[in-house]
C-alpha cells in the first residue's frame, strides 16, 4: 500500500460519501428485509395491504406514542400493545448510524459511543415532549423541540468533553436526508392528473422565486441561504423541504431553525384560522381542500384542516383533495433540492476573483454530494414503485415501516445536536431585525393569493367536472 | 437562590423544573378545556396525525381519491378520441 493509500485510508470517507454509503445501505436492507417477506396471498392487493407488505424491521423502530398526562402513556400504542423495546432499539439504529460513519470517516468508535447513547437518549426526550395530545394535535412537530432540548442543555452547562465527539448534527440529517429519497416517489406528483399538477407546480415555484428575489433584493436580508430555506419553508411543505433546502445550500444552523420556528408558528394558526375563513367566505369546499393543501406548510396539518373544512359539510372531499395537493407538493422536494444544490454551486458561491474553472467543474467542486444520493433513493424507490402493484406495496412496506420511522429518528438527534451547537446569542440577530418575520409574511400572502387564484381556476373552472361526483 | 440561577447546573434544574410543569401540569389542562378537547378528540376519531411532516407519517395514505380516479380515466379517454 502506498504511502497516499495509507494517509487516505486513515483519513477516512468524506460526510457526504459517508452518509450516502450508509444511507443508501439503510434502504436497501429495509427492500431486501421486505422482498423476503412478500406475502403469499394477495401480495398486489392494496385492499389487503393499505400500507404495503408488512416489513419485519417495523418490530425494530418505534417512537414514543401520543400521551396525555402520564408520559408513561407514551410507552403504549394505540391499539393497547407496548412499544418500549421497538423505542429503545430505534435508539440502538442512531447509535449504530453514529457509530458506523463514525469508522468510515476514519475516527475512533471508543470516543463516540457514551455520546451517541447520550443524544439518542435525547432524541427520544425530544420525541416525548413532541407526543404530549396538546402539542402533537396542534402540530407542533418534533424538531421544535429537539432544537429546544439541545439549546437548553449547549447554553446552560454546556457539551461535555464525552459528548462532544458524537455531537454530528450535520452527518445525521445528510444521512437522514438520503434515507429520506426513499419516501419521496416521483410517481406521486401524477396523482391527482393535471389540476392537480397546475396547483402545485406552477404556483410553487413562482412563489419560491418570487419570496427568495423579495428577501435577497427589496428587503436586503444579508444571508441568501436563509432567504432559500424560508422561501422553500413556505412555498413546498413546511420543515421537510426547510430541512432538503438547508442542507443544498449550506445554510447555518441558526438559520434553519429560525425557518422551522417561523413555520411551525405559522401553520398552527392558518390550520386553525383557514377552514372556518372559506366557510364564512364561501368558497366551494373543493377549491378550498385545494387551497389548505398549497399553502399550510405542515402536511398533517394539511390534512386537519380539510377534516375541519369538511366535517361540517359532511364531506369528504375537501380533506382528500388537499392531502393529494400536498402529497403532490411533498413530492417535489427532490427536484428543489437538487434545482437549489446545482444553483448554489454553479451561480452564488461561485467566486468572482481569482483563476475561473469551467461552470461546471467549478459548480461540482461545490455540490453537496450527498443530494445525490438522495435523489439516487428517490429515482430507484419511484422505479420500483411504478413497476407493479407488488412492487408498489413492496415499496410501501419498506418505507411506511422502516424508513420513515428512522429518518424521523435522525432528522430528531441531528436537531439535538444542532440545539447543542448553538448559541442562543447567535440568533439573536436574527430576531432583531424582524427581517424574516416580514419575509415570511409576504411570502405566504404571495402564496395564499396565487394558490387560491389558482385552485379556483383548476378545481372550480377549467376541470370542474372532473372533481364533482 | 441568586447563586443557583446564575450557576450552568442550577440554570439547567430551573429549565428542568419549568419543562415538567408545562408539560406535566399546564399542557393536560389546557388539553382538557372544551374547545381544545373537541379538536383532539375529532383528530383521533377521524384517525389524523397533525403532526405528520411528510405524507408517509399519515395514519392514512392519501391515494387518489375513487370520485377524481373514475372521472380523470373519462377525461383521458376523451382527451385519446
Amino acid at each position: 500500500m502506498s504511502h497516499d493509500a495509507t494517509i487516505s485510508v486513515r483519513r477516512g470517507f468524506h460526510e457526504d460519501s459517508s452518509a450516502i454509503v450508509i444511507g443508501g445501505l439503510l434502504v436497501a436492507l429495509a427492500l431486501g428485509i421486505g422482498l423476503g417477506s412478500r406475502p403469499a396471498d394477495e401480495a398486489g392487493s392494496r385492499k389487503a395491504f393499505p400500507k404495503g407488505w408488512p416489513n419485519p424491521l417495523a418490530a425494530t423502530i418505534e417512537k414514543p406514542q401520543t400521551w396525555d398526562t402520564s408520559p408513561a402513556q407514551a410507552l403504549v400504542d394505540k391499539k393497547g400493545k407496548p412499544v418500549g423495546m421497538p423505542i429503545l432499539l430505534g435508539m440502538a439504529w442512531i447509535v449504530g448510524v453514529i457509530a458506523g460513519g463514525t469508522l468510515l470517516r476514519g475516527r475512533s468508535l471508543a470516543a463516540v459511543l457514551p455520546g451517541a447513547a447520550a443524544l439518542a437518549l435525547l432524541g427520544g426526550l425530544a420525541y416525548l415532549l413532541a407526543a404530549q395530545k396538546v402539542v402533537n394535535y396542534y402540530n407542533l412537530e418534533y424538531p421544535l423541540w429537539a432544537l429546544l432540548v439541545g439549546l437548553l442543555i449547549g447554553n446552560t452547562v454546556g457539551t461535555s468533553r464525552w459528548l462532544e465527539p458524537a455531537v454530528g448534527g450535520e452527518f445525521l440529517i445528510k444521512t437522514g436526508l438520503v434515507v429520506f429519497g426513499a419516501e419521496v416517489l416521483f410517481s406521486r406528483l401524477l396523482e391527482l392528473g393535471l389540476p392537480g399538477l397546475l396547483t402545485s407546480w406552477v404556483v410553487t415555484p413562482i412563489v419560491l422565486a418570487a419570496t427568495y428575489w423579495l428577501g435577497v433584493y427589496r428587503l436586503g436580508i444579508p444571508s441568501k441561504s436563509l432567504c432559500m430555506v424560508i422561501s422553500a419553508d413556505l412555498s413546498v411543505c413546511g420543515v421537510s423541504a426547510a430541512i432538503a433546502t438547508a442542507a443544498a445550500c449550506k445554510a447555518k444552523k441558526e438559520e434553519l431553525s429560525l425557518a422551522i420556528g417561523l413555520s411551525l408558528a405559522f401553520t398552527v394558526a392558518m390550520m386553525v384560522a383557514m377552514p372556518p375563513f372559506i366557510r364564512w367566505a364561501g368558497i366551494d369546499p373543493i377549491v378550498g381542500g385545494a387551497w389548505l393543501g398549497g399553502t399550510i406548510d405542515a402536511t398533517g396539518a394539511v390534512v386537519a384542516a380539510g377534516e375541519m373544512l369538511g366535517r361540517e359539510l359532511d364531506d369528504k372531499r375537501p380533506a382528500e383533495v388537499a392531502a393529494t395537493v400536498k402529497m403532490i407538493q411533498n413530492s417535489m422536494i427532490g427536484i428543489i433540492a437538487f434545482a437549489v444544490a446545482v444553483y448554489w454551486a454553479g451561480w452564488v458561491e461561485r467566486s468572482s476573483a481569482g483563476p475561473q474553472a469551467s461552470l461546471a467543474a467549478e459548480a461540482w467542486e461545490r455540490f453537496p454530494k450527498f443530494i445525490l444520493g438522495f435523489i439516487a433513493a428517490s429515482v430507484v424507490c419511484s422505479f420500483l414503485f411504478t413497476r407493479s402493484p407488488e412492487s408498489g406495496l413492496w415499496v410501501d412496506g419498506a418505507t411506511l415501516g422502516f424508513t420513515s420511522r428512522l429518518r424521523g429518528w435522525l432528522f430528531c438527534v441531528g436537531f439535538v445536536c444542532m440545539g447543542l451547537q448553538t448559541n442562543f446569542r447567535q440568533l439573536a440577530p436574527y430576531l432583531a431585525s424582524g427581517r424574516p418575520l416580514v419575509l415570511y409574511i409576504v411570502g405566504q400572502c404571495l402564496n395564499l393569493a396565487l394558490s387560491l387564484a389558482m385552485a379556483s381556476l383548476t378545481f372550480g373552472w377549467l376541470f370542474r367536472k372532473a372533481v364533482e361526483p | 437562590m441568586n447563586r443557583v440561577v446564575t450557576s450552568p447546573t442550577g440554570r439547567l434544574a430551573v429549565a428542568t423544573a419549568i419543562l415538567l410543569v408545562v408539560w406535566l401540569v399546564i399542557l393536560p389542562w389546557v388539553g382538557r378545556r372544551p374547545a381544545i378537547d373537541r379538536h383532539v378528540r375529532a383528530m383521533e376519531k377521524g384517525g389524523i396525525n397533525p403532526a405528520a411532516m411528510f405524507y408517509t407519517e399519515l395514519e392514512r395514505l392519501p391515494l387518489r381519491p375513487p370520485w377524481i380516479e373514475q372521472q380523470l380515466v373519462l377525461w383521458l379517454e376523451r382527451g385519446a378520441e
